[in-house]
C-alpha cells in the first residue's frame, strides 16, 4: 500500500459523506453540459440567426451568462462542500499528523481525493448529460417552438468544453483546500469534537428589525410595481431590504422565537420538546448563514423561473396589441377591399370568426394624432368596450396608444383638461372629456395619446404637404388567434411586402407571439436551467452540513437514548428538527417570490398566479422528497447500533 | 543510552487563570525500558505525554528523544521524525475507519514511502507476532476492542520506533483485554528493541512495567522500580498511590 493508494482508499471507503458532494458537482456538469449542448447544436443556431440576428445574440450572449452564473456557483459550491467534507475529518488529520504525515504530504493527499472525485464526476455528468441529451433536445424543441424537432448529434464541441472547464474548476479547488489547511497542531484536531458551545442568543430589537426590514422590503417593491416609473434604486433598497431581513430572520428572529419558548414552562417541559428546542436553537443559530442562503438562493430561482414561465404568456403578446392581423391601405389602392376580404376569408376557411374594425390618423401641425370618433366605436364594439359620445366639436377624448400612455393615463400623468389644436387656418382648443386606459387603437401615437374627434372635425382637418390622400387602416380581432398560425402564413404570402405596394401588413400577431416564444423559450431554458441547479446545490448545503456533524450528533443521541428515550422520541426529535431545517427557507422562499409575482401581477394584464401555483407545488414536491430521503438515511445512521461498542 | 530525557520541564497554560500543569519535571528513559507514570486527574500526567508526544509544546525546559530535539524541528522535519522515531497507542485506538486492519497497521511506512512488497511482509509479521493475522482484511468497525487495540499496537511499533508513547491503552478494554494487550506491549518492546512509556489510571498495566513514576500536581512524586514478583510490585503501587492522596477508586 502507497501513500497515494491511502488517498483514494479514503476517497472510495468514504461514499456516503462523499455523496452529495460528489452528486451535486456532477449535476452541475450535467447542466453545463445540456447548454453547451444546445449552444453548439448546428440546427439551433440556424433557426436562431434566421429569425433575427439581434434575437440570436441574446440567445448566445444569455446562454453565455448562465454559464457564467453556474460556472461560479459549483465553484462557490464545491468550495463549501469540500471545506465542510474536511471538517469532518478533523481527527482523521489528527491521526494521521501524529503519524508523521507531513504539511506537504497533506496537501497533496487532499488535491487528490478532490481531483479524483472531481474528474469522475466530470466524467459521470457527461455521461448522464449524454444519456438524457435526446430528451433534452426534445423538450427544447417543443419550448423553442420548433416544428421540425432538433436532431441527435455527437456533441464532441460539448463534451469538449464541459471536461476542459471543470477540469479546471476542480484543480482551482483542489489547489486552494489543499492550500488553505489550517495549521493546528494535532492535540487540537484530535480534541476538535468535545469542545462545548457557548448558549445561543438573539436580541429582541434585531429580531423585530427582521421584520421590520421585510416589510419595507415588500412595501418598497410594490411601490416600484403601482408607480411604473420603474425607478431600478427603489427596486435595488427593496431587494437589499429583504435580503438583509431574511438574515436577520434566520440569524435573530428565529433564534429569539425559540427562546420565547423555551422561557414557557409549559411548552418547554413538555414531553422532548425540552430537548428537540434546546437542540434546535444551536441547530439555527449555527447554520443561520447556510439556511438564509438556501432561502435567498431559492427565492432567486423560483421568482426568475415564474417571471420567465409569464413571459411565454400569450396575454403579454395581446396586451400590446389585441388585434391578430392589421393591415393598411395606402392613398390610390384599388384592390382595397379585394385585399381586405381576402383576410377575411382566408380566417373563416380556417373557421375563425372575426370582428372587423378600422380607422384612419390624421396629424395636426403641432404633432397632435388625431382619429374619428365613429372609428373608435367601431374599434372599442369589436373588443367590447363601450360607445363614447361627443356633445359637441369641441369635445374629445384621449386614448391610449402604447403601454406607457397606458400607465400615464392610470397615474393622471400627462392628461391636461384641454388640447390645443392647430389645422390649416383653424385655431381651436378641444375640451378634453376624458381618457382612455385601453389599447383600442394600435397606433403608436408617441409620447401623447391620440385624440379622438367627432367625425366633423376629422374631416375637416386638412391633408399636411406630405400626404397624397387618406391611409385607412383594417383590424381584425380573432378571440383564439393564438392558432391562426397557418392562415397567417397564408395570408402573409399573399401579401408580401414590395417597395410597390400600395398596403402594408403588419405582422401577424401569432408570429410576433411564436417568436417571442422563442426568444422567452430560450431565456426559461436558461433560467429554469439555472433555478434547478440553484435548487440542488441549495438542497444540497443542507445535506452536507447534516452529515458534517454525523458522528458528533451520533453520540449525543446516544448518550440522550441512555436516558430513557425510546428510537421512536429519537426519531420524533430529529425530524422536527430536520423539518425546521429543511422547510423554513423553502417557506420564506415561497413568501419571498410570492410578493415579486403579486408585483408582477400589477404590471401586467393575465394572471400570473396559475404558473406560479404548479411552479410553487413541484418544488415544494421535491423538497419533500428530499427531505424525507435525507430523514431516512439520517436518522438510520444516528440510531443503527455499531457493533462492538 | 538514553532514549528519553527531560530536563526542567514547565508548561503553564495561560488564560484568564493562568494554570501551571508541570513544574521542573526531569526524566530520563533508558533504552528497552518499559515506564508508566501515574496520579490523579489533574496531574498532568497526560500533558507530559502530550509534550513528549512533539504534539504539545513545553514552556520551558527541553525534550531529546535519540538525542533530538523534536520541538526545535521545522513541520516537515518534525513529520519526518515522528513518522521514524514516534509510535502512539491512544484510549481510543484512533484507527482510521476508512482503512481496513492490515492498511490502518501500514500506515506509518506508506507515509515514509517504503515499497509495497516490504510494506506487507512487516505487516504479515507483525500481525502473527499480535495474534490478528485472519483479520487483516477486516474494516475497523468490524472487530472487537481487543482487537482494534491489537492493530494499534501494530501501527505503533511496525516502522521499529524509538520510543513508544500510549496514553491509557487499556482504558477502554475489560480486564482480560487489557491483560493481553499490555503482556503483548511488554513482550513486543523487548522482542522490536523499542522503548515503551505509558501513562495510566490502572495499576495491573502499571504493574506490567519496570518503573512507575508517579505525578501530582505537576510534579514528580516518587517512583518505584519492579522486582522479581508482580503480584508484590502491583502491591507497592498500589500502596503508593493510597499514598498520593484520594480514594483507591479514583485509580481503577
Amino acid at each position: 500500500m502507497t501513500f497515494r493508494k491511502l488517498a483514494l482508499l479514503n476517497v472510495l471507503r468514504n461514499k456516503r459523506v462523499y455523496a452529495a458532494h460528489f452528486l451535486s458537482s456532477a449535476f452541475s456538469v450535467m447542466i453545463f453540459f445540456t447548454y453547451a449542448l444546445l449552444l453548439f447544436h448546428p440546427q439551433l443556431q440556424g433557426q436562431l440567426e434566421s429569425t433575427s440576428a439581434a434575437i440570436s445574440r441574446l440567445a448566445s450572449m444569455g446562454m453565455t451568462l448562465s454559464q457564467i452564473l453556474i460556472f461560479i456557483f459549483s465553484f462557490l459550491f464545491l468550495m463549501y462542500s469540500v471545506g465542510s467534507y474536511l471538517k469532518t475529518r478533523t481527527k482523521e488529520f489528527g491521526v494521521l499528523i501524529m503519524h508523521g504525515l507531513s504539511p506537504k504530504q497533506q496537501k497533496s493527499m487532499v488535491f487528490t481525493e478532490n481531483m479524483l472525485i472531481g474528474l469522475i464526476s466530470v466524467a459521470a455528468g457527461i455521461a448522464a448529460g449524454l444519456v438524457f441529451s435526446k430528451l433534452i433536445l426534445l423538450i427544447s424543441a417543443d419550448l423553442l417552438a420548433i416544428e421540425s424537432g432538433l436532431r441527435f448529434y455527437l456533441p464532441l464541441k460539448a463534451i469538449l468544453l464541459t471536461a476542459g472547464i471543470y477540469i479546471v474548476l476542480f484543480l482551482l479547488i483542489s489547489r486552494f483546500t489543499a492550500g488553505t489547511l489550517t495549521k493546528r497542531d494535532p492535540l487540537a484536531l484530535l480534541q476538535a469534537e468535545d469542545r462545548p458551545k457557548a448558549e445561543p442568543k438573539a436580541s429582541r430589537p434585531l429580531a423585530l428589525l427582521a421584520l421590520i426590514l421585510m416589510l419595507t422590503g415588500y412595501g418598497l417593491v410594490f411601490y416600484f410595481a403601482s408607480d411604473r416609473d420603474f425607478s431600478f434604486i427603489v427596486l435595488l433598497l427593496g431587494v437589499a431590504c429583504t435580503v438583509i431581513g431574511s438574515y436577520f430572520l434566520f440569524a435573530q428572529l428565529s433564534v429569539w422565537a425559540i427562546g420565547k419558548f423555551k422561557s414557557k414552562p409549559s411548552v418547554f417541559f413538555k414531553r422532548t420538546n425540552l430537548i428537540t428546542l434546546s437542540e434546535l436553537a444551536y441547530r439555527v443559530k449555527d447554520n443561520a448563514t447556510m439556511l438564509f442562503m438556501v432561502a435567498i438562493v431559492s427565492a432567486v430561482a423560483f421568482t426568475g423561473i415564474g417571471t420567465t414561465m409569464a413571459l411565454r404568456s400569450p396575454g403579454l403578446t395581446e396586451m400590446s396589441n389585441p388585434y391578430a392581423f392589421s393591415y393598411t391601405s395606402l392613398p390610390g389602392n384599388e384592390q382595397e377591399e379585394e385585399q381586405v376580404r381576402l383576410i377575411g376569408s382566408e380566417l373563416e376557411a380556417d373557421g375563425f370568426e372575426y370582428k372587423m374594425g378600422s380607422f384612419s390618423i390624421k396629424y395636426t401641425e403641432e404633432g397632435s394624432a388625431l382619429a374619428r370618433l365613429s372609428d373608435y366605436n367601431g374599434l372599442a364594439a369589436a373588443l367590447g368596450y363601450p360607445e363614447e359620445r361627443l356633445a359637441n366639436d369641441n369635445q374629445a377624448l384621449g386614448v391610449a396608444t402604447t403601454l406607457t400612455q397606458k400607465a400615464n393615463i392610470e397615474h393622471g400623468r400627462r392628461t391636461p383638461p384641454t388640447l390645443r389644436i392647430v389645422t390649416g387656418e383653424r385655431d381651436s382648443i378641444l375640451d378634453m372629456q376624458k381618457y382612455i386606459p385601453h389599447i383600442i387603437v394600435p397606433y403608436d401615437t408617441g409620447g401623447n395619446p391620440l385624440v379622438i374627434v367627432t367625425d366633423e372635425v376629422f374631416d375637416r382637418i386638412p391633408l399636411q404637404e406630405w400626404e397624397t390622400g387618406e391611409e385607412r387602416s383594417f383590424v381584425f380581432r380573432v378571440s383564439d388567434w393564438e392558432q391562426t398560425r397557418d392562415a397567417a402564413n397564408r395570408i402573409q404570402a399573399q401579401l408580401p411586402y414590395t417597395d410597390e405596394a400600395k398596403y402594408r401588413l403588419d405582422r401577424p400577431l401569432v408570429l410576433q407571439w411564436l417568436e417571442s416564444i422563442q426568444r422567452n423559450g430560450l431565456i426559461l431554458i436558461f433560467s429554469v436551467l439555472v433555478g434547478i441547479v440553484f435548487f440542488t446545490f441549495a438542497a444540497s448545503f443542507l445535506y452536507l452540513r447534516l452529515f458534517t456533524d454525523l458522528e458528533r450528533d451520533r453520540r449525543h443521541y446516544r448518550m440522550i437514548g441512555r436516558v430513557g428515550l425510546s428510537r421512536k422520541e429519537l426519531g420524533g426529535i430529529m425530524t422536527r428538527q430536520l423539518a425546521f431545517m429543511f422547510f423554513l427557507p423553502i417557506l420564506l422562499a415561497f413568501v419571498h417570490s410570492t410578493m415579486a409575482f403579486i408585483a408582477l401581477q400589477m404590471l401586467v394584464e393575465f394572471s400570473v398566479f396559475g404558473n406560479a401555483v404548479i411552479l410553487f407545488a413541484v418544488f415544494a414536491l421535491v423538497q419533500i422528497v428530499y427531505f424525507l430521503i435525507a430523514r431516512w438515511r439520517y436518522v438510520d445512521h444516528i440510531l443503527r447500533t455499531k457493533p462492538g461498542t | 543510552m538514553e532514549v528519553l530525557q527531560v530536563k526542567q520541564l514547565n508548561k503553564v497554560y495561560k488564560g484568564k487563570i493562568s494554570h501551571e500543569a508541570l513544574s521542573d519535571i526531569d526524566l530520563t528513559i533508558q533504552k528497552g525500558e518499559t515506564v508508566a507514570v501515574m496520579g490523579p486527574s489533574g496531574s498532568g500526567k497526560t500533558t507530559l505525554l502530550n509534550v513528549i508526544s512533539t504534539i504539545d509544546s513545553p514552556t520551558l525546559g527541553e525534550v531529546k528523544i535519540d538525542g533530538q530535539q523534536p520541538h526545535l524541528l521545522e513541520a516537515e522535519e518534525l513529520a519526518m521524525f515522528r513518522r521514524r522515531k514516534l509510535g502512539f497507542v491512544f484510549q481510543f485506538f484512533n484507527l482510521l475507519n476508512t482503512l481496513t486492519v492490515a492498511e490502518n497497521m501500514a500506515l506509518p511506512l506508506a507515509l515514509d514511502g517504503v515499497n509495497p512488497g516490504e510494506i506487507m511482509q512487516r505487516v504479515e509479521q507483525m500481525a502473527g507476532k499480535l495474534g490478528i493475522s485472519s483479520i487483516l482484511n477486516n474494516r475497523t468497525y468490524e472487530i472487537s476492542g481487543g482487537q482494534a487495540q491489537r492493530t494499534a499496537v501494530g501501527r505503533a511499533l511496525i516502522h521499529r520506533p524509538s520510543l513508544l508513547l500510549a496514553d491509557e491503552p487499556t482504558g477502554n478494554l475489560d480486564s482480560k483485554a487489557a491483560r493481553d494487550v499490555m503482556e503483548l506491549l511488554t513482550r513486543l518492546n523487548q522482542e522490536e528493541g523499542t522503548t515503551l512509556m505509558l501513562v495510566t489510571h490502572d495499576a495491573m498495566a502499571a504493574s506490567y512495567c519496570d518503573r512507575v513514576v508517579f505525578i501530582k500536581d505537576g510534579k514528580l512524586y516518587n517512583e518505584i522500580n519492579a522486582g522479581e514478583n508482580r503480584a508484590v510490585f502491583y502491591q507497592n503501587i498500589l500502596d503508593v498511590l493510597s499514598l498520593l492522596g484520594g480514594h483507591r477508586h479514583d485509580f481503577s
